[in-house]
């Protein structure tokens, strides 16, 4: 990537009392980028959206918007717009009144507010709504109405908590689409935080995964998927979740369900003890002598048959157990 | 019929405990019971509503009530949403802060009220030793009329903030910590917050704690009782001193009733106007 980043977190640390909730954090954010923050709850993913929009203080480390350091700035001279997880909409206000006080507040002439409203009001399909009160609205609504106010403030980087946790699923992947060409429609570089993997790969250009307050690792969809860079990354990547086979010299072998494959000789022998129907394939959970495992398939294999499953060596990921780091670097591509 | 059977009991509390005694009000108060009449019961008609119709001391002590009840109300509200506001913020010792804001509503009116009588006694009380350590004459705080009216407020003001500031607490907790950070990153002053998200958000609180004060501070009789006694000159006297003075200290009981329903029908004509106002401005808006 030879353009310069937009975002930078240099060294990034967060501790309350003993505890660090982040530690040494680093990370590049490309003008209209849109990356994912991803990682199971607790992991400190949200700490990193509050400490970059100043709402919680940097303890150690760096943040450059632009080769500006914001990191001691107070949260209303940053330019930085969020989408909270509850939306964070005035109740007492309408959706344009929602949508104009932060421009009031900053100055903009009332002329000038009322064309960015009704620009965003069209963009957003708002229209219509304009006098509700955010309890008259629907979920998906209030989401619009919060991306709509952090839109008008022309952030020079857009933050976004779990903005489809509050929907439902089937909404959620209408959405998708949708709220991936608002943010790559933007200049600004995008935070999108959420521990759903599916939505992270929907919407993000790259993706960042975090565990335990620390960065396991940043790259493409593909790159996490194919490429995962520790244990850690290849079991929350990918669902089903990828075989973990412990091997006799301290390694372990990762295998994705998708990529074993029934072999007459050779190979580890299983029994099938249940089976997920989901149309396109179908899910079986196997049992073996190193534990359960994981395959998707197109067959007709019945509960309780027994056969062989076998895997080419590209497709097989190897880590040390005790560190959990990947070992080589095979299975680049499927 | 079965229905009419389950709400007896709460019908039959009500009409013990505020139907029967304002009908026995308003029997009283077309007697004549005093002691001309040997404590007799002698009916006497309207004499008793036109004599209140024609008392100067009925209607200046109405208006001196409305006015110490608007003036500590607003104060309360102000000093309460303040301290509500401070409360609210995270600080070491908030805790116990708290509790300890909360002692002077604890307090017995009539303990406090004697509190702040010594308070303001002259010479030998503790402001006027203040006020002689500054080379000054004593001030007869309790003796003259505006200092008098001046005392029932701050004493009235100090015991019931507390209350006002705990409700208000309440309210400021229901109002979600991130509208403030989200109005933050719009590029929004803490000052701008109060205006535009705590005080709008409050209103539901504020109403009711002016609703709740101003139905107390209307009524309001141990304070004055002990404070000032309604003195110098009645200058401090309230609706429901006056009641009491009429039937313990004039021991005319048909008058005493009078000046009550007075009262009652002075509140009850206020709060109608006041939710009339209120469904108004509902409509309004």
């Amino acid at each position: 990537m030879t353009k310069t980043a937009s975002l930078r977190l240099e060294g990034l640390c967060r501790r309350i009392g003993e505890r660090a909730i982040l530690d040494g954090i680093n990370l590049e954010v490309a003008a209209g980028e849109c990356l994912a923050l991803l990682g199971p709850s607790g992991c400190g993913k949200s700490t990193v959206l509050r400490v970059i929009a100043g709402l919680d203080p940097c303890d150690e480390g760096r943040i450059l918007l632009d080769g500006r350091d914001i990191t001691h700035r107070p949260p209303a001279r940053r330019r930085v717009a969020m989408v909270f997880q509850s939306y964070a909409l005035y109740p007492h206000l309408s959706v344009e009144r929602n949508l104009t006080l932060g421009m009031e507040l900053r100055g903009v002439p009332p002329e000038q507010r009322e064309q960015e409203l009704a620009a965003v009001l069209e963009l957003l399909q708002l229209g219509g709504l304009r006098r509700r009160r955010p309890a008259q609205l629907s979920g998906g609504q209030r989401q619009r109405v919060a991306l709509a106010r952090a839109l008008l403030r022309k952030p020079q980087l857009m933050l976004l908590d779990e903005p489809m946790s509050n929907l439902d699923a089937q909404l959620r992947e209408e959405l998708r689409p949708q709220l991936r060409a608002i943010l790559s429609g933007g200049r600004a570089p995008a935070i999108h935080v959420t521990h759903d993997q599916q939505e992270a790969m929907g919407i993000a250009d790259r993706i960042a995964v975090l565990h335990d307050g620390r960065l396991q690792q940043c790259g493409t969809p593909r790159e996490l998927y194919h490429h995962p860079a520790n244990l850690f990354v290849a079991g929350f990547i990918g669902r089903p979740q990828i075989n973990l086979l412990p091997q006799d010299d301290g390694t372990v072998v990762g295998i994705r369900p998708e990529h074993l494959v029934a072999v007459d000789s050779g190979g580890v022998p299983v029994r099938v003890r249940s089976r997920e129907w989901h149309g396109a394939s179908q899910q079986l959970l196997l049992e073996s002598a190193q534990g359960p495992l994981r395959w998707t398939c197109d067959g007709n294999q019945e509960i309780g048959e027994e056969l062989r499953l076998g895997w080419e060596p590209r497709h097989e990921h190897r880590f040390r157990e005790a560190s959990g780091e990947r070992l080589g670097s095979p299975g680049r591509h499927a | 019929m079965s229905s009419l059977l389950l709400m007896a009991p709460a019908l039959l509390l009500l009409l013990a405990v505020f139907v029967w005694p304002l009908l026995d009000y308003a029997w009283l108060s077309l007697q004549a019971q005093s002691v001309f009449t040997g404590l007799e019961t002698v009916p006497v008609g309207a004499a008793n509503w036109q004599r209140l119709l024609a008392d100067g001391r009925f209607w200046q002590d109405a208006g001196q009530t409305l006015r110490f009840a608007l003036v500590s109300v607003a104060l309360e509200l102000v000093a309460g949403l303040a301290i509500a506001l401070l409360l609210h913020q995270r600080w070491r010792g908030r805790g116990t802060v708290r509790s300890l804001a909360l002692l002077p509503w604890a307090l017995p009116t009539t303990v406090m009220a004697l509190g702040w009588r010594w308070i303001f006694n002259d010479p030998h009380g503790p402001l006027n030793g203040v006020v002689q350590s500054l080379g000054l004459a004593t001030v007869p705080f309790l003796a003259s009329p505006d200092l008098a009216w001046v005392a029932t407020v701050v004493a009235d003001v100090w015991k019931t903030t507390p209350f006002v500031a705990l409700l208000l607490l309440a309210g400021l907790q229901m109002i979600p910590a991130d509208l403030y950070e989200a109005f933050a990153l719009e590029g929004g002053t803490p000052w701008q917050g109060l205006r535009r998200i705590t005080l709008p958000l409050l209103r539901p609180y504020i109403f009711i704690a002016a609703l709740f004060r101003l139905a107390q501070a209307l009524g309001v009789f141990d304070l004055i009782a002990v404070l000032t006694g309604g003195g110098p000159a009645s200058s401090t006297e309230s609706l429901a001193v006056y009641a009491y003075l009429n039937a313990m200290r004039f021991l005319d009981f048909g008058y005493s009733a009078t000046v009550m329903l007075g009262m009652f029908l002075l509140l009850l004509l206020g709060a109608a106007a006041l939710l009339l106002w209120r469904r108004q401005a509902e409509v309004g808006a």
